[in-house]
């Protein structure tokens, strides 16, 4: 295997990454191992001035270490031994005798940038795909090749701890702010920019600035220490290990020089990469880059290219969409019922991108052409010209079939229809269309300017074409688009809505709401189920889990207490103030007049309300597989971790069931079965897979 | 001229009164959003035009060629060229001429003009002792040289010019607009009462259409204040009367003057646009225009009587083409000023007028007055001055359908001495 070229001119090694057989550079240990070796000889070589590292990929200078690498270690002594050996050939680097230089001119991230850091000198690039940062917390581990000692030599403990917890990715010119670069060039002077920075270097060695970071890095680590895990504890309730080891290892490295604290390092990193927890990231990580891949068929079809787009229907979810496709620089025509639901739109889209620009991720003059590119109206008219209209109205069939039929008389017949429907039928949607092969479900989670999940619904009769122009409109949105089959709830509402109905369901047997709420939300769901009917909304609520146990029946049945709350007490949730909880602000308390429909008490153990709130959708997920709904388990796991929030650390929900066991959630579904009724009745796919001892993963 | 050019059709924003509800919208948004609406209501797309023209008289200074920047943030594609024109409250006419003299000329096909005004976002300037003290303290080397040179600013060197007055002021006779008005006041001996009483008219005229939705086919709502919809001018003072009128103290001549805010044309913010092609063109590509521009004539005359270009312009304009005022079913003549307005329609009969200014023998002809801005004027809708132009070639096409009338003119006065009269047919 090659890994690099090697070249020498006029006293200048220069190191070319361009790994073989493929478009990206990445540091694996064989990677490693032949560049340790040409480290070797390099030393022998008379007359080398200077070594410098670069690449001759696209775009990419070192993508990362080999993530497969990392998946395969199940031995805590073993992966120490490995990541000691990796820290012993990059630190060699250091340890050269002349000056070494790395050009930096695309993503260098994770051990990428730790073998920068090993250098004297990093230049980089002003170009949007240079991309500098030590991402590996995301993974569930720690920068292990002296990341994380490197780094705060260069940027101060606080910055190196911020860069590193969060696994921040900078470009160019925010890594040469905070001292990471030492100087960055527009990617169109690189080439004389390089031979002058390598002239000055020659000439006499650059002074650089040192940094020690703030006072408060200087005279008080330990507050900054408390602070950092105050934080880490806020966003992560303690459930990721690898940001606590990260503060475990500054704080007991803080004293130490650099060859004591990398050992601590190569300690700290083994112990993170054989648990459960790293491995479930990993997995989703991979099943990502997966689904990035997918273009929504099998078969090669281009998609058409979308760039006036309309949005019919002015609620939360129409104003939504608006924004995100004028985020990407689209024209978007609103249709409404009033002009007046134009202002309410506009002003909830100006709040988000004032947001961007406090962020400082938009300038106030990008926001302005972007919101130029709005327009509105409340009639039909400039439909002619669109290319791709979303409907986000009412969930009422005959309106919305009512409202495409008006959308084909004034719509060119290949632009496309779409729905934005969260549990109606598409393809009995497109029943009275004349061109059903242009209609298509685009399902966008709330709120839309956040939720990464896009659910792609083809319907009977959509054409090809039409599915991959809206996965790839959703892509170029900046969203992940999962095709889902045409069925009530499509994926992800049809597996949540049975553990909202179950979570209800306990309550409804004496169980206090609240207690139930703490529970999922110390499993690692974002938010109880109490709390998210609230957030959604209880009417919103009600109406698709009306439609699911229309549709399936006794298994999806809403519970009489929801039916009286909505119905009888006529609650909204958040929106409107009052739901299960009375909501205030950000703040919240229970409702005792919802809590007095219930008069029985009767208290669960904990197992059995996890157990009843989430097997209930593992065994609906089953159902899913069984039916086709989504192409695999890792499709479904990411759809849920994305439009759900299902802990990330869990690896998803089939993951999850793996971790319990195939066998063991059979056996637990069956005793709920017994006891709660048919709901329970394990999915035929588990009971097979039971019967065969299979999981739903192959590995890890 | 040799073939009609065919307006596809043409919209407007509603016109706000200057620093009210469109002064959150600099000139270019303004433009952006009326262009941007009208390509997608006419249904041709972006990429098959082959120029943009507006008509802007206070050109911004952040957005230079302010129709470019008008053209990119409506959705025209990198590929089209736009560039802005300048005769001053003719401009939004002369990006419908110009258009119309490079169709025919073969110089591109389909063209989107129009004329935009922001008359909130008029700046103030430094006056020129600041600019220099400025200037003074950029070149000073040190920090001494510096602080001696801030030693020679006075609190007077604040004192503002406004952009706004600096506009509206003939920069050849020295004159404001309104003194110029003053002027034609005294040369046909119009009264205040006379004025005041045409101002009323036009106020009830416009109350009047405003209130059977005469406006509504022209006018595209648009959101202001973030979540308030603005969807008829609000210029337009509804009840307004004789008593309120003559309150008002003369603005231009404090002591002898005639012409008051109340009788002057109002200073406001709006755009408009028109989509262009040639008549073979839209019947080759199946349209059925809002109307034709038939004939144009621009005409000079001297700058301290400005408001009398209409006469000249709309004499000329028959002289060439052999027309009279008996052929034209519909009239707007752009309210600058009731006087200026009362001035023309007196010229327009003159025999004597025509013999000594306008090289004809005998009169233009009596102006029917029930034919002549038949839905109020600038005085009581507002004049964004880059905008009026093409509000009226909109308005007059679709006065002239809703009258099943054929042939109308469009003719305003422009500051520095100039007119400007169009022919426009809906047949």
């Amino acid at each position: 295997m090659k890994a690099f070229d090697f070249s020498i001119e006029e006293g200048i090694a220069n190191l070319c990454f361009d790994l073989e057989y493929t478009s990206v550079n990445i540091l694996s240990f064989d990677v490693l191992r032949s560049l340790d070796k040409k480290l070797d000889e390099l030393k022998e070589i008379e007359g080398v001035k200077l070594l410098k590292f670069t690449s001759a990929k696209e775009g990419i200078f070192i993508a990362g270490a080999d993530i497969s690498d990392i998946q395969g270690l199940k031995d805590e002594q073993r992966a120490y031994e490995l990541v000691r050996e990796g820290q012993r050939i990059l630190s060699k680097i250091s340890t050269l005798p002349f000056p070494t230089l790395v050009v930096i001119n695309g993503a260098c991230l994770g051990g990428g940038f730790e073998l920068a850091l090993c250098c004297d000198y990093r230049l980089v690039t002003q170009s949007p795909k240079t991309k500098i940062g030590l991402p590996e917390v995301n993974l569930g581990i720690l920068p292990g090749f002296g990341g994380t000692q490197r780094l705060k030599r260069l940027t101060g403990l606080s910055k190196a701890l911020e860069l590193i917890l969060a696994g921040k990715i900078l470009n160019g010119k925010k890594a040469e702010k905070l001292g990471l670069v030492d100087a960055c060039v527009p990617q169109g002077y690189l080439e004389f920019k390089e031979k002058s920075f390598i002239e000055q270097i020659l000439k006499s060695p650059v002074r650089k600035k040192k940094r020690v970071g703030s006072l408060l890095d200087q005279y008080l680590p330990k507050l900054v220490f408390y602070y950092a895990r105050k934080k880490v504890m806020q966003k992560t309730k303690g459930k990721y290990p690898a940001a606590l080891a990260i503060l475990d290892l500054f704080e007991k490295t803080q004293d130490k020089d650099v060859n004591a604290s990398l050992e601590d390092e190569a300690r700290a990193f083994s112990k993170l990469s054989i648990t459960q927890t790293s491995k479930n990231l990993i997995g989703l990580f991979y099943s990502a880059e997966a689904l990035k891949k997918e273009k929504g068929v099998k078969r090669k079809v281009n998609p058409i290219s979308i760039n006036i787009i309309s949005v019919v229907g002015g609620g939360v979810m129409g104003s939504g969409i608006v924004f995100l496709f004028s985020k990407i620089d689209k024209l978007v025509r609103m249709k409404l019922r009033r002009y007046t639901q134009a202002g309410e739109a506009i002003n909830s889209i100006l709040k988000v991108y004032k947001g961007f620009i406090k962020r400082h991720r938009l300038t106030k003059n990008e926001v302005e052409n972007k919101l130029a590119h709005i327009s509105y109206t409340t009639g039909f008219n400039g439909f002619s010209q669109v290319e791709l209209s979303i409907e986000a109205i009412v969930e009422n069939q005959e309106a919305k079939q009512e409202l495409y039929s008006e959308l084909e008389k004034v719509m060119d017949n290949k632009a496309i229809i779409a729905s934005n429907t969260s549990s109606l039928s598409i393809s009995i949607l497109s029943e009275k269309m004349r061109h059903p092969e242009r209609f298509i479900g685009m399902h966008f989670f709330n709120p839309v300017a956040r939720m990464p999940l896009v659910e792609i619904i083809p319907g009977k009769k959509t054409s090809d074409k039409t599915i991959v122009t809206a996965v790839a409109l959703a892509k170029e949105a900046g969203r992940t688009p999962i095709v889902v089959g045409d069925c009530a709830g499509f994926l992800v509402n049809r597996i949540l809505i049975p553990y909202i109905n179950e979570s209800i369901r306990m309550f409804e047997e004496g169980e206090d709401f609240e207690k139930i709420d703490k529970l999922i939300s110390d499993f690692g769901m974002p938010m109880g189920p109490f709390v998210l009917a609230d957030e959604v909304g209880l009417d919103v609520g009600y109406k698709v889990s009306k439609v699911l146990e229309d549709t399936y029946g006794q298994r999806m049945k809403i519970s009489g207490i929801l039916d009286k709350v909505y119905h009888q007490m006529q609650l909204l949730g958040k929106k409107a103030g009052k739901g299960f909880y009375l909501h205030k602000g950000q703040k919240r308390e229970v409702n005792e007049e919802v809590k007095a429909l219930v008069f029985s008490k009767r208290s669960f153990d904990e197992k059995e309300i996890i157990d009843r709130a989430i097997l209930i959708m593992v065994n609906e997920a089953a159902l899913c597989l069984e039916e086709s709904i989504v192409a695999n388990a890792q499709y479904l796991d990411m759809a849920m971790v994305m439009g759900t929030g299902f802990p990330p650390f869990r690896g998803g929900l089939l993951k999850y069931a793996d971790s319990l066991g195939i066998q063991s959630v059979v056996v637990s579904l069956q005793s709920l079965s017994q006891q709660q009724g048919e709901r329970f009745e394990p999915a035929k796919l588990l009971l097979d897979m039971a019967k065969n001892g299979e999981t739903f993963y192959k590995e890890g | 001229m040799k073939e009609r050019i065919a307006i596809i059709d043409g919209l407007r924003t509603p016109i706000a009164k200057a620093g009210g509800k469109l002064k959150e919208y600099q000139a270019e948004k303004l433009g952006a959003f009326i262009v941007q609406e009208l390509v997608l209501r006419v249904g041709i797309a972006f990429k098959d035009y082959d120029e943009v023209i507006m008509g802007n008289v206070s050109q911004p200074g952040h957005a230079a060629n302010v129709a470019r920047v008008i053209a990119l943030q409506a959705g025209f594609p990198d590929k089209t060229i736009a560039y802005t024109v300048h005769r001053n409250c003719a401009s939004g006419m002369e990006s419908i001429t110009s258009a119309a003299s490079k169709i025919l000329a073969g110089d591109g096909e389909i063209f989107l003009s129009g004329g935009v005004e922001s008359m909130s976002n008029v700046p103030l300037m430094y006056g020129e002792q600041m600019t220099e003290l400025f200037a003074a303290l950029f070149i000073a080397k040190s920090i001494s040289e510096k602080l001696y040179t801030l030693t020679q600013f006075r609190p007077r060197y604040l004192k503002p010019i406004i952009g706004l007055m600096q506009g509206l002021k003939d920069p050849v006779s020295g004159l404001m607009m309104g003194s110029t008005a003053e002027i034609l006041a005294q040369d046909f001996g119009i009264s205040r009462k006379e004025q005041d009483e045409f101002a009323l008219m036009s106020h009830k005229k416009a109350e009047d259409s405003i209130k059977a939705g005469v406006f509504k086919d022209e006018i595209a709502p648009i959101v202001y204040a973030h979540s308030k919809v603005m969807e008829a001018d609000d210029g337009v003072r509804f009840g307004q009367n004789m008593e309120a009128l003559g309150k008002l103290r003369p603005f231009f001549d404090r002591k002898n003057g005639t012409v008051t805010a109340g009788n002057s044309s109002q200073i406001s913010d709006a755009a408009a646009a028109v989509v262009l092609m040639s008549e073979k063109k839209a019947k080759a590509m199946g349209l059925e225009p809002l109307g034709y521009l038939s004939h144009f004539a621009y005409a000079g005359l001297d700058p301290k009587r400005m408001g009398m270009g209409p006469a000249f312009a709309t004499a000329k304009l028959f002289q060439k083409h052999r027309l009279h005022l008996k052929d034209i079913d519909l009239i707007e003549m752009n309210e600058a000023f009731a006087v200026q307005a009362l001035a023309n329609i007196r010229a327009f009969e003159s025999d004597s007028y025509a013999k000594e200014h306008l090289n004809r023998t005998k009169a233009l002809g009596c102006i029917d007055e029930s034919i002549l801005n038949v839905n109020g004027g600038a005085v009581a809708m507002g004049h964004p001055v880059g905008m009026t132009g093409t509000r009226l070639v909109i308005h007059t096409l679709k006065e002239l359908r809703r009258r099943g009338k054929n042939r109308g003119l469009a003719t305003l006065c422009i500051g520095g001495g100039q007119g400007a009269s169009l022919i426009l047919e809906v047949e």
